[in-house]
């Protein structure tokens, strides 16, 4: 009961929700790198909200189905395939025991997302299946590897998310910003640079961090001694741009932080490539706790 | 005392106080103990570094203002009780030379210091353990005798071995695992502190004591060393 690994891809990983309770031990946070998409893709399929998937980067992906079983692919648009005939995402859909599905290159997004019924039964470590290879915590799915799945129970096929909870992962993107850490340390000029400008994803960034290239901040904080670091922290490097730590960061590090990124909009910039433009916008506390509170019951209700 | 700031839509961090010490150290490890046994329903990491401690918690059950207030109420209660940690000493034998410490000759011509002093001059100190990070099990020892002290490289190195012993500025650490760093390294352990063992994640706590004790090149291999 498997999926074997036809190809590989590019840079493909097995994610669940993460890992936690073990920061303080040096262990990242890891897991997927979009949450709406990962979200959604169990939710349509009846899943546990920490169920396993693979999360397919760029494409290149080629699965052959050893069981008949019920899938959602959720996320970028990677010209998704079964047997050579294009297929939509986010909708329950059946395969069959020796299906080939396929994913070629970027259309719309660059991580989809590959759901099964129960979730994918690969090796767990520390309590997760998510594969952090920084941390050398797992690896990437290799040519040949059998993605370990439970039997296959009815499901609603044709089941989907409905249209309206689409987006568009080509509109131009304002990442809201909660006034956290060393904020108060940044100078209104220094503010003004940060939030007064279009930046451009870097392409230096991975599932660690998202570098940001623009008009340097001037005369930055110093380095610190090490703290703590959330998942979307924004460090100002020495030289003054912005890194957004994601998924994969180290748990602490000495860079000021000008804030934190609000997780959903994490979520949205899991979906866009180096050269795409960000901006920065604050938000409050209370906003964020809220739409991130409302976002988690509409997945475990 | 303590200062709490946000630190993300369910983080908070707390600091201490400014400036790092065996002392500030101790007492950040007693907090974090004592908010995990206190606020543990509650939270889902404390991450304790040289100064300061982050705490993620479930949003889900407790919004941001009352959590400050609980952490709040709860460390005002708290009555610091020095720890004896000194039965977690932590022993970690060193092979110091040339041939796996990288650094090793530039630091000895740069700080006029034979090798048999360097070595005495690094293994002899007990280290605390000020936090860990990094990468998993990468743990931040000090402090390094003043006469050894080095900064970090100008550009750190793309790879250093897995179990490479390295020196920046007042700290010392073992890399557990392979990976990029600027530390200057001056010898290497045979032991295997990566997660091939997943009992090597619980090896370091913040608070904890570490010994070097050097070894020969014989004892290096026989303990399963690589070059």
């Amino acid at each position: 009961m498997t999926f074997k690994v036809i190809k590989s891809g590019f840079y493909s990983t097995i994610q669940d929700s993460g890992r936690f309770g073990l920061a303080h031990h040096g262990l990242s946070q890891s897991g997927v790198a979009d949450e709406h998409a990962y979200c959604w893709a169990n939710h349509l399929l009846g899943n546990d909200v920490n169920d396993a998937v693979l999360e397919i980067t760029f494409g290149g992906c080629e699965l052959l189905a050893l069981i008949d079983t019920c899938i959602v692919v959720a996320g970028a648009d990677l010209g998704f395939k079964v047997n050579d005939k294009s297929q939509h995402n986010w909708q329950v859909f059946a395969v069959n025991k020796g299906d080939t599905l396929t994913w070629t290159t970027p259309k719309n997004g660059v991580r989809a997302y590959l759901a099964v019924q129960d979730g994918f039964q690969t090796e767990q470590h520390f309590n997760s299946r998510s594969v952090n290879l920084r941390e050398k915590v797992g690896s990437l799915i290799q040519v040949g590897d059998d993605l370990l799945t439970r039997p296959s129970k009815p499901c609603d096929t044709g089941k989907a998310m409905p249209a309206w909870f689409k987006l568009n992962y080509q509109e131009p993107l304002s990442l809201r910003l909660l006034a956290s850490y060393q904020f108060d340390m940044f100078t209104e000029q220094q503010r003004h640079t940060f939030f007064g400008q279009t930046y451009k994803i870097g392409k230096a960034s991975d599932r660690t961090g998202c570098r940001l290239e623009g008009l340097p901040i001037e005369n930055t904080p110093a380095t610190m001694v090490s703290e703590g670091m959330v998942y979307g922290s924004v460090e100002i490097t020495t030289a003054g741009f912005p890194i957004i730590l994601l998924k994969d960061a180290p748990t602490i590090g000495g860079y000021p932080k000008i804030g934190t990124v609000f997780s959903l909009d994490l979520a949205k910039l899991a979906q866009r490539q180096p050269g795409c433009e960000v901006r920065f916008e604050m938000i409050d506390i209370e906003t964020a706790q809220k739409l991130r509170r409302e976002f988690n019951q509409f997945f475990t209700s | 005392m303590f200062d709490i700031k946000l630190a993300g839509e369910n983080a908070i961090i707390i600091y201490f106080g400014d400036e790092s010490s065996p002392e500030l150290a101790e007492q950040i490890s007693f907090y974090t103990e004592f908010l995990h046994d206190s606020l543990g329903h509650l939270i889902i990491d404390i991450v304790p570094s040289y100064t300061s401690a982050l705490i993620t918690y479930d949003l889900n059950v407790v919004d941001h203002q009352t959590f400050c207030n609980q952490v709040s109420e709860a460390l005002a209660k708290a009555i610091f009780v020095k720890q004896d940690h000194l039965s977690d000493l932590i022993e970690i034998p060193v092979y110091y030379d040339h041939e796996v410490g990288l650094d090793l000759e530039r630091i000895l011509v740069e700080k006029q210091l034979s090798l048999p002093e360097f070595i005495k001059l690094h293994s002899q100190p007990t280290y605390l353990i000020y936090t860990i990070g990094f990468s998993p099990a990468f743990a931040f020892l000090a402090e390094v005798d003043k006469r050894i002290r080095m900064p970090r490289l100008a550009t750190p190195r793309i790879q250093v071995p897995a179990g490479s012993v390295g020196i920046a500025d007042k700290q010392t650490a073992v890399y557990p695992i392979d990976s990029s760093g600027g530390w200057n390294i001056v010898g290497k352990t045979p032991i295997d502190l990566s997660l091939n063992d997943y009992d090597n994640l619980k090896r370091f706590m913040v608070g904890y004591r570490v010994k070097f004790k050097p070894i020969n090149r014989q004892e290096y291999i026989a303990l399963g060393g690589q070059f």
